[in-house]
């Protein structure tokens, strides 16, 4: 569905250098901290910034050469932009209708009504949270084959971010091809809504795991000086120095269970990997 | 094309008021003058220029980010804006012509061969505004557009000054020159006139194409 090899796009001190993989039939997420590079992974392969080295290859084609037909099967959800803020709801459903042939109207509008979006009011006036479910709606209705969302979930509470990973996972139910790849710094909606994930630190992609994989696997060992200097190291992907002694980042948390009963195991959640990914040392 | 025409439609509704407005102006300016060449310019070039604010509409709170996102290409975004800028600024020419034969009508003093030269200068001047305005907005945007724009007049009026002064120097008499040059007729005047002014937003529409090419959103 989506290939991305050896992206490289640099911005003064700044390189992205990326690698990734959207299988069809998967949410893939891409968990990052603001500023790690997560938009301008989105922006280069919408082709709005010119990338310095790499390919990104969409429905088997190279980005440049996808046409308006391939094009309309995307659909799309920026963090920082959308719709002109002086159009209404009432504006952009003849235009998504022109602009994509399998615009799905009806669906549009009645989950507009579902969510409570104002049809006649301006888009500048609307909240955060009504602003980011008319750009997911959007994006959703537009029977796309690949939905590219990044940060669709910022500045929403918890009901409307429930609300938008719902819209998303019926999305996903009505064609087993489609695929989508989303990012968000909350990684609590990555973990229930994804099939696997990258993360991102400083332009590089620092783990690419299967959530499943992530969430069973990973674990977090709290060891002292002296636990930690009988411990085997070959399954620690990253150690960090703590108050009491180490804390230890693994993606084989079962051996470590059953070969030392005595330490302290935590399961690994997103937040805490990345966070030992980003801060941890390598063993 | 067809959705970003629409689009554009819909945000004229943003500036109804001033578009009303400025329609009963020229509406007055057709009752009340009878120079015809500004009761139909006034109209046609003020509400022609809308197109110049769709854009500023479109890159309002970074927009322009998710519009290329779209299924559109950049060069259909171009076009979009030329045709927009023609349909709008053409509906304005034909209607104020229309207000002002309706009005010299009605007032006895409508002669037709003067409002085809009214409404024959002013058609390229639209044109040829569309073709200076657009690509300057579409690469400085609002604020460094208008900057940018009162540098290029700056320019002109200076190259004009220029031009006049070595024409002094040299003893040239540019009045007596343009006095001898052959008069054709009002017809293949206003005719190429209008074909210049193509001419020109065929330009214009290749210098803004090569600048949304290269801009990076």
């Amino acid at each position: 569905m989506l290939e991305i090899s050896g992206l490289t796009k640099r911005y003064g001190d700044f390189t992205l250098d990326c690698t990734m993989h959207i299988e069809p039939g998967r949410i893939t997420g891409l968990v990052g901290q603001n500023g790690a590079g997560k938009s301008t992974v989105f922006k280069s392969i919408l082709g709005l910034i010119r990338t310095d080295g790499g390919s990104i290859r969409i429905f088997g084609k190279e980005q440049g050469e996808l046409t308006i037909s391939d094009r309309q099967k995307i659909g799309v959800v920026l963090a920082d932009s959308g719709f002109s803020g002086y159009l209404t709801v009432s504006d952009i459903i003849p235009v998504l209708g022109n602009l994509y042939p399998d615009f799905d109207r009806q669906y549009f509008e009645n989950q507009a009504k579902r969510f409570e979006l104002p049809f006649r009011k301006k888009i500048k006036d609307f909240s955060t949270g009504m602003k980011a479910k008319l750009k997911v709606l959007a994006a959703a209705s537009a029977n796309a084959k690949l939905l590219l969302l990044d940060e669709p979930t910022v500045g929403l509470d918890v009901i409307a971010r429930d609300e938008l990973l719902e819209m998303l996972r019926e999305f996903m139910e009505k064609d087993e091809e489609r695929s989508i790849l989303i990012s968000s710094h909350i990684s609590g909606d990555l973990e229930s809504l994804c099939d696997d994930l990258y993360m991102i630190h400083a332009g590089h992609i620092v783990l690419h795991e299967d959530t499943d994989v992530l969430l069973s696997d990973y674990g977090l060992l709290k060891v002292d000086e002296k636990q930690y200097a009988g411990l085997d190291r070959q399954y620690l992907l990253r150690v960090r120095r703590e108050p009491y002694g180490y804390s230890c980042l693994t993606n084989q948390k079962r051996y470590y269970m059953e070969n030392y009963p005595g330490i302290a195991i935590e399961n690994g959640s997103i937040d805490e990997t990345v966070t030992m990914m980003v801060r941890g040392k390598e063993v | 094309m067809k959705g970003l025409l629409i689009k554009d439609f819909r945000l004229m509704k943003v500036q109804r008021s001033f578009l009303i407005l400025m329609f009963a102006v020229g509406v007055g300016l057709a009752l009340f003058t009878e120079d015809g060449t500004y009761a139909i310019g006034f109209p046609t070039f003020v509400i022609s220029m809308f197109t110049v604010s769709t854009i500023s509409y479109d890159e309002f709170d970074n927009g322009n980010v998710f519009l290329f996102s779209l299924p559109i290409t950049r060069n259909g975004y171009v076009a979009e804006k030329y045709c927009f800028g023609i349909l709008l600024g053409g509906a304005a020419w034909l209607l104020s012509s229309a207000i002002v034969l309706i009005a010299g009508i009605a007032r006895g003093t409508g002669a037709l061969t003067e409002l085809c030269f009214a409404a024959g200068v002013d058609l390229p001047v639209m044109l040829i505004l569309l073709a200076v305005l657009l690509p300057v907005q579409l690469k400085f945007g609002g604020e460094k557009g208008r900057v940018a724009l009162l540098i290029a007049l700056a320019c002109i009026i200076l190259i004009g000054s220029a031009g006049i002064k070595i024409a002094d120097m040299l003893h040239m008499d540019i009045a007596a020159l343009l006095d001898g040059m052959p008069v054709p007729s009002l017809g293949a005047v206003l005719a190429a006139a209008i074909v210049i002014a193509l001419l020109l937003l065929a330009v214009s529409m290749g210098i803004s194409t090569s600048v949304m090419k290269r801009k990076q959103l």
